[in-house]
């Protein structure tokens, strides 16, 4: 029996968005909508003589969590960088208003880029409608939970969309921000920026520096069972999305920025933050990283 | 009466300019330029030490910025060409004719500087024939090295990536040439003496450690399932049944991932012990897994390589080591054990045309040779037996009576059929070939001739060259594993099924591998973060590898 089969050692990092899904929900509960089957293809690839994929790097469906129903989408990251295009776009939209018409929770997969520049006028406004109908879901109940551990991180407008959710779990390797790292050095100079640092490029988007700053909710391995437990965790509380969360999250965000605004690089922000080893952070396995964490800052369901 | 020694009388009078800019032997590095304005004499021979590793890199500063109306017309006789100002040198005119080894980094610039004319060039060479050449008709005049530290007397400390060093000065100061070192810092007590002071006439406190390029790491997160599939082939068609011990990797991705299978695909097919124990290779990380399982006997090191140095340090019975305690590498004497006492060699490369013959030149990129000829290529001068040289040699010619019949070092080409942006492997015609005449060069660079290559395995499978009886089986041996290439595409479908039959060519399925279980959880390690923690935190990646 070949490992890669058995869906509990699964990487998250190297797997496809087909077999985390299969990974995560309860074993066959996933049952697709508009399924590559369907065809729905992308419009606007052909005209640059590129490649489609059935699916348009876009999986949605519903499927039960330890029995729970959920909605579930996942990007494919393999498929242009899980880049967002009008179709891909829209599976995503219309996955967020079946959630507030049948008040199910609904988990996003993230591994994208960000907007497909191909279809960038269609895909940018693909993002616009998503946070719409992600808030919109959020507003009648719904919970919207992010998972955040693929290859292609969380970029763009993905960042923009992982910012609406209720809740964000991150894995070391993830990564979440808007721009990335070499459209920053392309526009800012290497001495800004330097994109081929890896080091550099995780301690400043990768998944242990969000967690710590509030920006993800849960920081776990990079598996489908740590990954099911941090999103059974987040489903067991309930929704909140009101004035007094979101005037909260304001002022924590306006803090921020007095406590940490001068800070040149990731690692004096975890020294502010009052971490005793700040430069062994990203040395850290999970267990001793939770440990030292415990001085993070939280966003409390608002971001 | 001549004058005998007007060599020394030479280096005297070197020396004697010199000393003015230094205090004892040791060199300000503001100094630096003026300094060798006054040692350098114009149409020097002058070795600029570096490699594909290491890099006298303040002093290969320093050279290009003299006055090339005091120092011109310079002849380079140099193992690499891979910083800026290597080349800036022959633009500026304190350069003129070059003989060198390797020029990766600076493959597209050399390229379009001898197409120019602003470079004479002389030859390319392996590393081991450049290092002869020193000692016969190139012996430098000057030579600019590279080490850790100093001592005021001039002994000099090498460390792990000592390399080059010790043949360079050598050739150099034994033949009454003047050495000057660039070190990192000056130590009233060197951790080992590499090279004695007396060899070493001026020392030039860079203030850093010398640049050291981490090219031998192979992130295991890049690893396609193609290149684990030719890794398979490679253990269970090559090594396995030829049982090869003593062997030596290049470092392209099908041979990391060789090393990442070791551990777990080797282990299943119980070879542990039986492959793989002895190397003539540098301190790749994707090794680590493997030595830690203990598949391991012993590695000698052409060089080391950047944040395995503790590692290297914790595991002396596999490393040569100092007294210091870290890794002693020999360019020289690594390329000699890689050429005389390993039986296989396995690298991949960017062209192979229908006579075997293999090349990494475009016709705009000549990244020179380095090792890799010397490498792959079988020692005529080889007496002693193994099991699989042997072998390889009954298989390359039946008829002779085994006591004369020589035998054959196993040269191997691994690689998929498409490669890097789909550019097909196989080839009608070689690019080496087009430069060859655009340059007007009496030989094209080929990497490894096909005659000395004995294998190509690619994810349709082994061609085995040592059982082809003539040209045509060759060629169709060869198109029977370039796949959907055009090459592929105009094989002789019958002519391939029959050399099947006779087990030159095997398939996956010939060998029992199943495609699809070429799968990334078969790598011992699948990111270099999984290298670090195989090796207890000992092993300590540069920035530019780590994702976490």
């Amino acid at each position: 029996m070949n490992p890669a089969f058995e869906t509990e050692a699964l990487s998250w990092y190297e797997g496809s968005a087909r077999q985390r899904v299969a990974a995560l929900v309860d074993p066959g509960s996933f049952h697709e909508v508009v399924g590559p089957e369907e065809r729905a293809t992308s419009p606007h690839l052909a005209l640059f003589d590129l490649p489609e994929q059935f699916d348009d790097g876009m999986i949605v469906g519903s499927a039960t969590l330890d029995g729970a129903e959920v909605l579930v989408a996942a990007q494919e990251g393999r498929f242009m960088g899980g880049a967002v295009g009008e179709v891909h776009g829209a599976k995503l939209v219309g996955l967020l208003r079946a959630a507030k018409a049948l008040r199910r929770d609904v988990l996003i997969l993230f591994d994208t880029g960000g907007v497909r520049l191909q279809e960038a006028n269609a895909g940018e406004t693909a993002i616009a409608e998503i946070m719409r109908a992600l808030i919109e879901a959020r507003g009648s109940g719904s919970r919207v939970v992010g998972l955040v551990g693929g290859r292609s991180g969380c970029y763009g407008g993905g960042g923009l969309i992982a910012g609406c959710c209720s809740a964000l779990i991150v894995t070391e390797q993830g990564r979440i921000s808007v721009t990335g790292p070499e459209v920053i050095e392309t526009n800012r100079g290497v001495e800004e920026f330097d994109s081929r640092d890896r080091a550099l490029v995780w301690r400043t988007m990768g998944g242990k520096h969000r967690y710590l700053l509030g920006g993800a909710d849960a920081f776990v391995d990079d598996g489908p069972g740590a990954f099911r437990a941090a999103v059974q965790a987040i489903l067991a509380k309930p929704e909140r999305l009101d004035l007094a969360t979101l005037d909260a999250e304001q002022a924590r965000l306006e803090r921020r920025l007095v406590r940490f605004g001068t800070a040149s690089d990731a690692v004096a922000v975890w020294s502010i933050l009052g971490v005793k080893d700040a430069p062994g952070v990203p040395g850290l396995s999970t267990q001793a990283f939770h440990a030292i964490a415990t001085c993070r800052e939280s966003a409390d369901d608002a971001r | 009466m001549r004058d005998w020694a007007t060599q020394g009388s030479a280096r005297a009078a070197r020396i004697a300019a010199g000393a003015p800019f230094a205090r004892g032997k040791v060199v300000a590095l503001s100094d630096l330029a003026p300094f060798l304005e006054a040692v350098l004499r114009p149409g020097d021979r002058v070795c600029l030490e570096g490699d594909n590793q290491k890099q006298a890199d303040v002093l290969a500063d320093a050279l290009a910025e003299v006055d090339p109306g005091v120092i011109h017309d310079l002849h380079m006789v140099q193992s690499g060409i891979v910083l800026p100002s290597h080349l800036d040198v022959f633009e500026k005119g304190i350069a003129r004719r070059l003989d060198y080894s390797y020029s990766g980094p600076q493959a597209a610039r050399i390229a379009r500087m001898l197409y120019g004319g602003q470079i004479a060039l002389g030859a390319v060479h392996t590393y081991l024939e450049l290092f002869a050449r020193y000692f016969i008709d190139l012996t430098p005049q000057v030579a600019l090295i590279a080490a850790v530290s100093a001592d005021r007397d001039g002994n000099l400390y090498t460390g792990p990536n000592t390399e080059d060093t010790p043949t360079v000065v050598e050739a150099t100061s034994f033949k009454d040439g003047l050495v000057v070192a660039q070190v990192g810092q000056i130590v009233d007590r060197v951790p080992r003496v590499d090279i004695p002071g007396d060899r070493v006439h001026f020392v030039v406190d860079a203030g850093k450690p010398f640049y050291v390029e981490p090219l031998f790491t192979r992130d295991p997160a890049a690893i396609t399932e193609t290149q684990i599939l030719t890794a398979m082939l490679a253990i269970k068609g090559l090594y396995a049944p030829y049982g090869i011990r003593r062997l030596n990797h290049g470092i392209g991705f099908n041979t990391a991932a060789i090393e990442l299978l070791l551990p777990t695909y080797g282990e299943a097919l119980g070879l542990r012990g039986q492959i793989c124990t002895h190397w003539a290779l540098n301190p790749h990380p994707t090794l680590i897994p493997a030595i830690e399982a203990g598949w391991v006997e012993q590695i000698h090191c052409f060089g080391s390589e950047v944040g395995m140095d503790d590692y290297i340090a914790a595991r002396p019975d596999i490393y040569f080591t100092g007294s210091d305690g870290s890794l002693r590498s020999n360019r020289a004497f690594c390329q000699t054990a890689g050429l005389y006492a390993c039986d296989l060699f396995i690298g991949s490369t960017l062209q192979i045309d229908l006579s075997g013959h293999s090349s990494t030149v475009t016709t705009n990129r000549i990244a020179g040779f380095g090792g890799a000829p010397n490498m792959g290529s079988d020692p005529r001068g080889r007496r002693h037996p193994s099991e699989p040289w042997l072998k390889a040699g009954a298989e390359a010619d039946p008829d002779t009576p085994a006591p004369l019949r020589r035998g054959r070092k196993l040269v191997v080409q691994i690689g998929e059929t498409f490669g890097d942006a789909n550019v097909p492997l196989f080839v009608e015609r070689l690019d080496a070939l087009a430069l060859a005449e655009k340059l007007d060069l009496p030989l094209a660079p080929v990497m490894v001739y096909g005659d000395d290559v004995t294998h190509i395995v690619t994810e349709e499978g082994i061609a085995n060259l040592l059982l082809c009886r003539n040209v045509d089986e060759r060629e169709q041996a060869i198109r029977g594993v370039a796949g959907y290439t055009e090459i592929g595409r105009r094989r002789d479908a019958g002519m391939v099924a029959r050399l099947r039959e006779r087990g030159v060519i095997r398939r996956p399925e010939d060998l029992g591998i199943d495609p699809l279980d070429a799968d990334r959880s078969l790598l011992a390690a699948r990111s270099i973060k999984d290298l670090a923690l195989s090796s207890s935190g000992l092993y300590r990646p540069p920035s530019q590898f780590r994702n976490w």
